[in-house]
């Protein structure tokens, strides 16, 4: 049996709000760059992105066969140029709208299984020569080459052309109840080449020759002939939908990896360095991370940030300060470089390390959202419930001004209950907010596992768009009152 | 050999066209058959049963066949004899090769059946006097030689055609025909060369041959096997030759008549899954009625129907059904009709609980529709009809009467009725008068049952027909009441 599996998904479903994290995190944009407008790939990296499910080992095994790929990306491309191609040739040219005929089928399916069997051939070829060191695609190409071989193919090929070109049906049949025909066998057609066994056979057989006016008659054989064809049309239409769910497979798997080439090409272009992400459960560390989507929009190096975190179980990162100082950029920056690293691909800065190889979930408010009404709470707050039912221990979730659907000060309660339960559950959270209530009682309250993030102003005033740790300050409005109200005029 | 006895009893005699309409007897028949059309099927459930033995014979089937065991069995052998019975059908038309497989399949189909249903039903403890006649009826078939021939004879042949395997080549106009000896099965090598590769959703190639499989060309490649199959050919003929009757008309007839049980009782379970009950009903002979939560099969179609009660201990024998517009009073009386009706065919009845006498009449008067043609007025009709009642009444007859005497006043209605209910009581006859006119309710030899309205809204029925008497303030009163219309709020308000 033919075994492969490049992409360990495992069950391959979907986090629950993966539409959301897509838009929050503005994924579209990168899988742009991927893709290079291939669907398939888009298709894939989306599915791979947004996945549920991720371990540790799954990204190891990813990033090792994305290092291959880079390495090996002419022999990668070629054989996804065959796949693809194949399925696509295979199934513009194979018409099976009924089930209901099977000569039909059979005809059509054997033109596929030669068009499928002569792509067969071409992948070998190209398999000859890789040099591949993954453990991904090693397993692949063992299993390919141990299954599909020359006689292989051809016997494929002479089964096309038997049931293309040749005439009439051949079959074992019996008498069962009502004496009507039963248990059809369909035998492959005897040779009848030899002048010997043609005279035995024309000796021992019985022939009944349709009167040419039977129109009856001829319309009775032909229903006979799809009578015995049904099951072999079956058999056959197997055969060929497991040669196309091979190459669907195939071609899907490798999608994956031509994307990386893709990606990998655009950050090179730019100059953007790659890394590949470690796991540590004490540390959450980035130096220079890129904003990936904003390089994709702009076409240029943007600025990185960097953050270095001690993580006792789960920590949460709160981002605050003035606007348009980067901070929603900052949060989409890291969001996408988890999704990128549980994904097992590289990510656009110089180091980074993660915690956990947990989901990566988003709460952004929404532009509807920014007026204050119950109506307008409440509906958030039925989102939020819905990304809190996707969490789990180990999973990083991205809030983006949650909860300012309503006044500061229940917001700010709102938001002391939910973020404290989050991170005492073990869930990472990132959180840009203006509550300062929230701000102040929260970080005093946490401080050994939070860290404040706020922009960084220079002394003469200019904005940088870097974060870097800021500190509340109690007391700090009042002092700022006792400052100006003592001030003098 | 035993000779057949009917299932059915004996049976019984047409129903009075009158009562079939007036107690809605055939939309009800037509419920239980469905679209069957079976002549003999419609007649015995228009044929009420004269005696109250025969009526206690079906019944007794019934209590057999409603277990679930026992329906089955019987079920399955009506079917098989069936299908014996059509393949026979088929033969008459059927082209010779294709007259021995037919034939032979009938008989197969039928010994099979008829085995199984002795040793099935043998084992099932069968207590009506009915299928237990009709056990031994088929035992005395099994165990005759003339049934263990065909049996043997049949076998064989069926051995012979399960010997029979040949290669078959259809190419052009022509069928070429040889002895099968050996050839590589291509679905398998194509499965085998295939397994290699994983295995997705199946999909799967559908042809349903369009043609009966009966075909002259189908006879013409049976003839090619059956030069290669001599002594095969031999068996079967010999038994189609040598056994030409198949099925036995005693179970002809019980196949046949065995279907008014089947039916009645696909019908009853239907609306027994909705939660409605059925029950065998007792048939008592010291003049007591006493018949527990019935209801009109009829209704159920419409939604939740409301069950009813009816006493008597046989003292008062008139039961004078009065109270609020709609509220089911028709229904009742109707549907108790049905009852007394579904009895006397034998069959069981759509209550609770059914203890009431095997009434020897049926009668019903219920108001005519206005024909302009029909010289005799509506209440000159009601009285005609009230006299032919009354006379032919006696202490065994029943009779349902819905608003007669309504086309006058109901002083005159009041006497009338009075007069007509007299008389039956002094015949000791049954009776279930529906009516407006209060007094009626009131006669001391009547009891008198009222439609109650319902307890959360008293503007609308409940559907229940309680013991009492007519309510003293009217429903029209109440209503007004509600809107200040009473002399006490007028008085009141008009100062």
């Amino acid at each position: 049996m033919i075994e492969f599996d490049l992409l360990k998904l495992g069950s391959g479903q979907r986090i629950g709000i993966a539409d959301d994290i897509r838009a929050d995190l503005e994924l579209d944009k990168i899988v742009g760059v991927a893709s290079g407008g291939d669907k398939l790939i888009a298709e894939t990296w989306l599915e791979v992105l947004l996945a549920r499910e991720c371990s540790e080992e799954v990204v190891r095994y990813r990033q090792e066969a994305v290092k291959d790929v880079l390495e090996n990306s002419s022999t990668v491309l070629k054989m996804y140029q065959i796949a693809k191609e194949g399925y696509e040739t295979a199934y513009k040219e194979v018409f099976i709208f009924r089930l209901d005929n099977p000569s039909f089928v059979v005809y059509e399916v054997s033109k596929g299984i030669g068009i499928l069997a002569d792509y067969l051939e071409k992948l070998l070829d190209v398999l000859s020569n890789a040099k591949f060191l993954s453990r991904a695609f090693r397993s692949l190409v063992d299993s390919l080459t141990l299954n599909i071989d020359k006689t292989f193919i051809a016997k494929a090929k002479e089964i096309s052309e038997i049931f293309r070109f040749g005439s009439g049906v051949e079959f074992a049949v019996e008498i069962g109840s009502l004496n009507s025909l039963v248990n059809p066998v369909l035998l492959l057609p005897r040779e009848e080449n030899s002048i010997v066994s043609r005279l035995l056979l024309l000796e021992r057989r019985y022939t009944y020759r349709l009167d040419p006016r039977d129109e009856a008659g001829a319309r009775i054989l032909e229903d006979i002939s799809n009578w015995v064809l049904s099951k072999i049309a079956t058999t056959l239409l197997n055969a060929f939908d497991k040669l196309m769910n091979f190459f669907r497979d195939l071609a899907k798997q490798l999608s994956f990896y031509v994307g990386a080439i893709n990606l990998s090409d655009f950050l090179d272009k730019l100059g953007i360095p790659k890394t590949y992400p470690d796991t540590d459960s004490k540390k959450l560390v980035f130096e220079n991370l890129y904003p990936l989507s904003l390089a994709v929009s702009s076409m240029k190096k943007p600025v990185p940030s960097s953050l270095d975190v001690d993580v006792d179980g789960s920590f949460a990162v709160i981002v605050t300060g003035v606007n348009k100082g980067g901070k929603t950029t900052f949060l989409k920056s890291v969001g996408q470089a988890l999704l990128l690293a549980r994904a097992g691909l590289f990510v656009p800065a110089e180091r980074f390390v993660m915690p956990s190889t947990g989901a990566v979930l988003t709460h952004f408010l929404r532009e509807e959202e920014r007026t204050f009404s119950y109506g307008k709470f409440e509906e958030e707050v039925k989102r939020f419930r819905t990304t809190v039912e996707n969490l789990r221990r180990g999973d990083y979730v991205l809030m983006d001004e949650s909860f300012a659907s309503t006044n500061h000060v229940e917001a700010s309660v709102v938001a002391e209950n939910v973020v404290s339960a989050l991170l005492d559950s073990g869930v990472n959270v990132f959180y840009i907010t203006f509550l300062q209530d929230f701000l102040y009682r929260f970080v005093s309250k946490n401080s050994r596992r939070v860290v404040l993030l706020v922009p960084e102003r220079l002394s003469d005033g200019t904005r940088t768009y870097r974060l870097i740790k800021g500190s509340i300050q109690p007391g700090y409005a009042l002092e700022l009152w006792r400052k100006i109200a003592e001030a003098p005029s | 050999m035993l000779s057949y006895r009917s299932i059915l009893g004996s049976r019984g005699t047409r129903a009075d066209e009158q009562v079939l309409y007036d107690l809605r007897i055939r939309e009800l028949v037509s419920e239980v058959l469905g679209r069957e059309r079976d002549e003999l099927l419609w007649n015995l459930f228009l044929e009420p049963v004269d005696s109250v033995d025969v009526a206690v014979y079906r019944l007794n089937v019934f209590r057999d066949m409603m277990r679930e065991d026992i329906y089955a069995v019987v079920d399955e052998f009506v079917e098989r004899i069936r299908e014996a019975r059509d393949y026979l059908e088929m033969e008459k038309d059927a082209y010779e090769p294709h007259k021995l497989g037919l034939h032979l399949d009938a008989a197969l189909t039928y010994i099979d059946a008829l085995e199984k249903f002795y040793s099935k039903l043998s084992s099932l403890g069968v207590e009506s006097e009915g299928l237990k006649s009709f056990l031994r009826y088929v035992e005395g078939i099994i165990q005759s030689q003339s049934f263990k021939a065909m049996k043997e004879s049949a076998l064989e042949a069926k051995r012979a055609r399960d010997r029979i395997r040949i290669r078959v080549r259809i190419a052009g106009d022509r069928i070429h025909v040889w002895r099968f000896d050996r050839g590589e099965d291509m679905a398998k090598m194509i499965e085998e060369l295939f397994a290699r590769f994983r295995g997705g959703e199946m999909r799967e190639v559908r042809y349903i041959p369009v043609g009966s499989g009966l075909s002259h060309i189908h006879a013409a490649i049976l003839e090619g096997a059956f030069k290669f199959f001599k002594s095969e050919y031999e068996a079967m003929k010999r038994f189609y030759e040598g056994f030409p009757k198949i099925v036995d008309d005693g179970v002809a007839s019980f196949v046949r008549e065995v279907r008014f049980y089947l039916l009645y009782i696909k019908f009853m379970k239907s609306l027994m899954n909705q939660g409605y009950r059925f029950v065998i009903p007792k048939f008592t002979n010291d003049g007591r009625i006493d018949v527990r939560g019935f209801y009109s099969v009829l209704l159920t179609k419409k939604g939740r129907v409301v069950p009813n009660d009816i006493f008597t201990d046989g003292s008062k024998r008139i039961f004078v059904v009065t109270g609020m517009n709609g509220g089911g009073k028709t229904t009742f009386a109707t549907s108790f009709g049905q009852v007394a009706y579904l009895a006397k065919l034998g069959v069981p009845v759509p209550a609770e609980n059914a203890e009431l006498l095997f009434f020897t009449k049926v009668m019903t008067a219920y108001p005519v529709r206005e024909d302009p043609r029909e010289s005799l007025s509506r209440l000159e009709q009601d009285v005609v009809r009230a006299v032919n009642i009354m006379r032919r009444a006696d202490s065994s007859t029943i009779v349902i009467a819905n608003e007669l005497f309504s086309t006058t006043t109901s002083d005159e209605g009041y006497q009338l009725a009075r007069i007509f209910l007299e008389e039956l009581s002094r015949r000791r006859s049954y009776g279930v008068f529906v009516t407006f006119i209060p007094g009626v309710a009131s006669l001391d030899f009547v009891i008198s049952l009222v439609a109650q309205p319902s307890p959360e809204d008293p503007a609308k029925p409940s559907y229940k027909i309680l013991p009492g008497s007519p309510p003293s303030e009217y429903m029209a009163v109440r209503i007004a009441s509600r809107y200040g219309l009473t002399y006490r709020d007028l008085r009141e308000r008009i100062r």
